[in-house]
């Protein structure tokens, strides 16, 4: 296991005007492969910008972002789309599952996604890219194989968050990207989905990058990052992380 | 959307309103007359029973003859252009409109000439004018210049096919300036009580003039007259076939505009609606009372539609109407023309606001009936069923795009729906307006290219001996073909319809009786034919040997004329209402010897509407063949014309290019519903992408965060665009036919136009279609690179 995704003095900030204002500034850290990150901080912090800089959805306008050697922070639109089609998955706090499509329909979406990405001039090196999921066995994975021919507006909240992870684990990306995926679930809800979450990172081995305000779900991270008015104010290994199962807020 | 709808509609309906009202002005103003009747001769005393016959106001005589004029030309000097002459004892009836000099009165003699002609030939008031009939000259002064309302619309023979002015023309003289001794008057134009001037013949009035007529050949004790109502002039029919025509687009098109206007405003108010959904809550919160919100809404839905179809109307208004009116110009002679505002207009306007006030209405009272805590949340989604499609095993075959976008067609029905009305729409038109092109072009090909393929048409004089006319032939290596007047009936109309008289008039339509041609009607039926308004006048072509002249049946097939039997042009057999084999009694106009004969064939002509038979059996019937005309292949010096026996030389090269430069106006038409088709279809289906990239935003956002490429996600949106393009354009051809037979429905009778549409109209039609929504697709989607992807993370507005 080693580093998976690197900042180095990390800068985003917005012109307006003649201002400049910074959501991030000076930002380094690192992300272990494997490793179960929790991004904390307050409204404004510059939380989810960080997600968006990790995610691909957002380039820094300073520092480098390496990934796999690569630094991500130079790479066109067309790369970044290659980069989040093929490693990262993300697990939104709404959900964001196509209203028209079942669940089944809205897993198996990745594979029209990894078509067309290979069609691209990136990444040619195949051989880094994880194999695809079954969509089936995906949302098996998550509980919900009886909810298949599901539209979203027939499942609960859960269950649709839960799709929401199904359909970010078909990737079988490298990370797994959550925006407070418990920020619309009630509690015990909430409970159920971190535990399928820290299950994926513990079981699979597999990175997962969840931002919150909640400074609850710091007990479970393998890793805690603080943000505060843009930068890193602190970055905790945790030795013992506790099970989600056993938190509460 | 509501000025796109009314603008359209008030600008093609303030057209068609004002110029039905200009002619009913002039029809009232000069007081045309109501019935023709027409013989070999008219004496004062016929003059005298047909005043008797109860249920007339005024009759004139005259006498109505072509005859020549001799102009003025700088470069060959001399010309003689045809001049239709009519000579008049008094003017009450069809009284001149004068422009220039003084008022007709009887025994003043001098000459009144047509505005077009004494405009290109350059005749004023005073000048004197060389005048020639059956070749004696005489000279008149020219006492004013006028337009008559019998001659709207006027065409220098039957054959030709539009008119143009200037180049003949048309005059009424005193009859004191009758070049000869005695006048024989071959006409009465009859003022009828009952009958009034309006634009319209009323089934009423028909009555009128069939029982007028059948009265009025009793008192002249004479069968073989023909009397005609208005409806049989060419001048009156032609102009009201074409308002009719104006009226059947002024009501096709714009409705078309109105409705997809009004499924867009229903579309877009209903999604607005849904939109502002939080902002009603918080209105709601506020404290605002539901009515108030309704209020808010309501007034916003009024006011912007209001403003939308006053502008539409204003703008049209003034733009649309001067413009189509600009175009009939030269079609049609009346002293004045001009626009005017109809009911229909205001009632459409009405229409407009007040169902974009209900949709509104209906739209917000949903969200507004939400309590505030409701409001505010962000609306449940949509519960999705799945239909059949999505159960079959197809399904799962299908690519992910594919099943996306039929999903959000079978979700959005009304989107989709109006997506294609759009497509459908604006195929519609640009098909019309191609396949118009298309059908003209094929006429005028038709007419000189298949029917007719003579290179030249010598023009004989009336009077011309049988001799010299077959010395031309023989030089020309010509084929020698006569045109007569005739009347035309159904057996029964006149066998046995006299008898019975007025006694069952007005029984039956004329409809009414063609169900049992053939067989031996019934008496009642056969009365009101005998009246003699049921029966047409219509031209007999006799020709002699040759073969210049082509024949097709109604099917457009070749055939060939049976030497023996009577051919009936499909147009004249259905105006008759009789068939192949039923029995039609003719006779020459101005002679009172009826023929009966079975009708051999039918063929098709575009112009000349009668019947056709060989010399041979017409010469049986003891006529004695004098060719009116000469077809030739050989060329014709143009010196030929001046000679007194030829009227003109006409050369079809020469025919086919002037009537192709008639199409100009075709032309602008067709540019007009091109232009139509444009905006309608860039309105409409831009309107839809904006609905459906609001809506999807979200959707698309995600989507790019899930790693697809922009390119991705407009390919998906290009999709969906081309299925909708596709089925609005396969459903815009038999649209387009629709309207195309709308248009060639109003024809006269005198005109055998069929709908032609070339391949190419298909092509074209579908590319410029695919064009259109491809064109606006890609600058649509162009806003998906701009999406935000964090959008996506955020939550629900």
């Amino acid at each position: 296991m080693g580093t998976l995704i690197e900042f180095k003095n990390v800068e985003r900030s917005y012109k307006r005007g003649d201002r400049t204002f910074y959501a991030l500034k000076d930002v380094n850290l690192k992300i272990e492969e494997g490793k179960m990150v929790v991004i904390l901080g307050p409204s404004g912090a510059g939380k989810s910008t960080l997600l968006n800089l990790l995610g691909g959805m957002d380039s820094p306008t300073g520092g480098e972002i390496i990934f796999r050697d690569k630094d991500i922070a130079k790479f066109s639109d067309d790369e970044l789309t290659a980069y989040r089609a093929f490693f990262v998955g993300v697990v939104f706090q709404f959900y964001n599952l196509v209203p028209t499509l079942t669940a089944y329909e809205n897993v198996a979406l990745m594979k029209d996604i990894r078509k067309r990405a290979l069609h691209s001039r990136y990444y040619k090196n195949r051989s880094e890219l994880g194999e695809l999921m079954d969509p089936a066995e995906a949302l098996r994975a998550v509980g919900l194989g009886e909810h298949m021919d599901q539209f979203p507006s027939q499942m609960s909240g859960g269950e649709q968050q839960r799709t929401s992870i199904a359909r970010a684990l078909a990737k079988n990306p490298s990370i797994l990207l959550c925006d407070e995926p418990t920020g619309a679930l009630d509690t015990d809800t909430g409970r159920d989905v971190l535990r399928l979450l820290q299950d994926v990172s513990k079981t699979a081995g597999r990175t997962v990058v969840m931002v919150t305000h909640n400074s609850s779900f710091a007990d479970i991270a393998d890793c805690v990052i603080r943000v505060k008015n843009g930068t890193v104010v602190s970055v905790t290994e945790n030795e013992n992380p506790a099970d989600a199962s056993t938190i509460s807020w | 959307m509501s000025f796109l709808g009314i603008y359209v509609f008030v600008g093609i309906d303030s057209e068609s309103t004002g110029m039905t009202a200009c002619e009913e002005q002039y029809y009232e103003e000069c007081n045309l007359a109501d019935l023709w009747v027409q013989g070999s001769g008219f004496s004062l005393d016929s003059l005298t029973y047909v005043k008797s016959v109860p249920g007339m106001k005024q009759a004139e005589r005259r006498l109505q003859v072509d005859g020549k004029a001799i102009v003025r030309d700088k470069t060959s000097g001399e010309e003689e252009v045809s001049m239709q002459m009519n000579f008049v004892e008094s003017n009450e009836i069809s009284k001149l409109y004068l422009l220039e000099g003084e008022p007709y009165k009887a025994g003043r003699g001098g000459v009144y000439l047509d505005y077009f002609f004494s405009e290109k030939r350059g005749y004023k008031v005073g000048d004197t004018i060389t005048l020639k009939l059956e070749s004696t000259r005489f000279d008149v002064k020219v006492a004013g210049i006028f337009h008559n309302p019998e001659y709207v619309y006027y065409l220098e023979d039957v054959a030709a096919m539009m008119p143009d002015y200037g180049a003949y023309g048309f005059c009424f003289l005193d009859e004191s300036e009758y070049p000869f001794e005695e006048i024989i008057y071959n006409q009465i134009i009859v003022d009828a009580e009952k009958i009034d001037n309006t634009a319209q013949v009323s089934d009423t009035e028909k009555e009128i003039q069939s029982q007028l007529a059948a009265q009025i050949k009793d008192v002249l004790d004479d069968q073989s007259i023909v009397v005609t109502g208005k409806d049989d002039q060419l001048s009156y029919q032609t102009y009201r076939s074409e308002m009719a025509q104006h009226k059947s687009m002024a009501f096709a098109f714009p409705i078309v505009f109105v409705l997809i206007s009004l499924l867009g405003i229903i579309t877009t108010m209903t999604r607005l609606m849904a939109k502002q959904r939080v902002q009603i809550g918080t209105m709601k919160a506020l404290g605002f009372s539901t009515a108030d919100v309704v209020m808010h809404y309501i007034s916003y839905g009024f006011v912007l539609s209001l403003a939308g179809c006053v502008l539409g109307a204003v703008v049209g208004y003034y733009t649309l109407p001067d413009f189509i009116i600009s175009m009939f110009v030269g079609s049609y002679i009346l002293p004045y023309m001009h626009k005017g505002l109809s009911l229909m207009s205001l009632s459409m306007i009405a229409m407009m606001v007040s169902v974009s006030t209900l949709i509104t209405f209906v739209a917000c009272r949903k969200e507004c009936a939400l309590i505030p805590a409701q409001a505010l949340r962000p609306a449940a989604p949509k519960v999705m069923k799945t239909s059949f499609v999505e159960r079959s095993r197809v399904w799962k075959l299908l690519s992910f795009s594919t099943q996306w976008n039929l999903r959000d067609i079978i979700r959005n029905k009304m989107r989709t729906l109006m997506g294609i009305v759009g497509v459908v729409g604006c195929s519609m038109l640009l098909f019309s307006a191609f396949g118009c092109l298309d059908s003209i072009d094929h006429i005028t090909t038709w007419m000189y290219g298949e029917l007719n393929t003579a290179k030249n048409r010598i023009v004989l004089a009336e009077d011309i001996d049988y001799g010299t006319a077959s010395d031309y032939a023989k030089q020309y290596g010509g084929q020698m073909i006569q045109s007569v007047a005739i009347s035309l009936s159904p057996d029964e109309g006149v066998s046995s319809g006299i008898s019975a008289g007025s006694a069952s008039m007005g029984t039956s339509a004329s409809t009414g009786s063609s169900a049992s041609m053939g067989t031996s009607a019934s008496t009642g039926s056969s009365a009101s034919m005998g009246g003699g308004v049921i029966s047409k006048t219509g031209t007999l072509t006799v020709l002699d040997r040759g073969n210049f002249m082509h024949y097709e049946d109604a099917d457009m097939e070749h055939i060939t004329l049976d030497k023996n039997e009577i051919a009936m042009t499909y147009k004249m057999a259905e105006s008759l209402g009789v068939k192949e084999g039923s029995l039609v009694c003719w006779h020459v106009l101005g002679d009172d010897k009826i023929h009966k004969f079975r009708v051999g064939q039918i063929y098709r002509n575009p112009s000349v509407q009668g019947i056709t038979m060989y010399r041979e059996p017409y010469e049986k019937l003891n006529y004695k063949f004098v060719p009116t005309e000469i077809l030739t292949n050989m060329t014709v010096p143009s010196s030929l014309a001046d000679k007194d026996e030829i009227i003109g030389v006409q050369n079809t090269n020469a025919m086919m290019d002037s009537l192709k430069s008639m199409m100009e106006m075709m032309y602008t038409m067709a540019g007009i519903l091109i232009a139509a088709a444009i905006i309608l279809g860039v309105v409409v289906l831009y309107n839809l992408g904006v609905l459906s990239m609001v809506e999807k935003r979200r959707e698309m956002a995600t989507l790019k965060v899930l790693g697809y490429a922009t390119s991705g996600v407009r390919a998906i949106l290009a999709q969906q665009n081309t299925w909708i393009t596709l089925i609005g354009i396969v459903l815009g051809f038999p649209a387009g036919f629709g309207i195309l037979g709308v248009l060639f429905n109003d024809m006269p009778e005198s005109m055998d136009y069929s709908i032609v549409v070339y391949p190419k109209t298909y092509l074209y039609t579908f590319v410029l279609t695919f064009l259109i929504s491809w064109a606006v697709n890609r600058v649509m989607s162009r806003e998906v690179k701009f999406i935000d992807m964090v959008e996506a993370l955020k939550g629900q507005e």
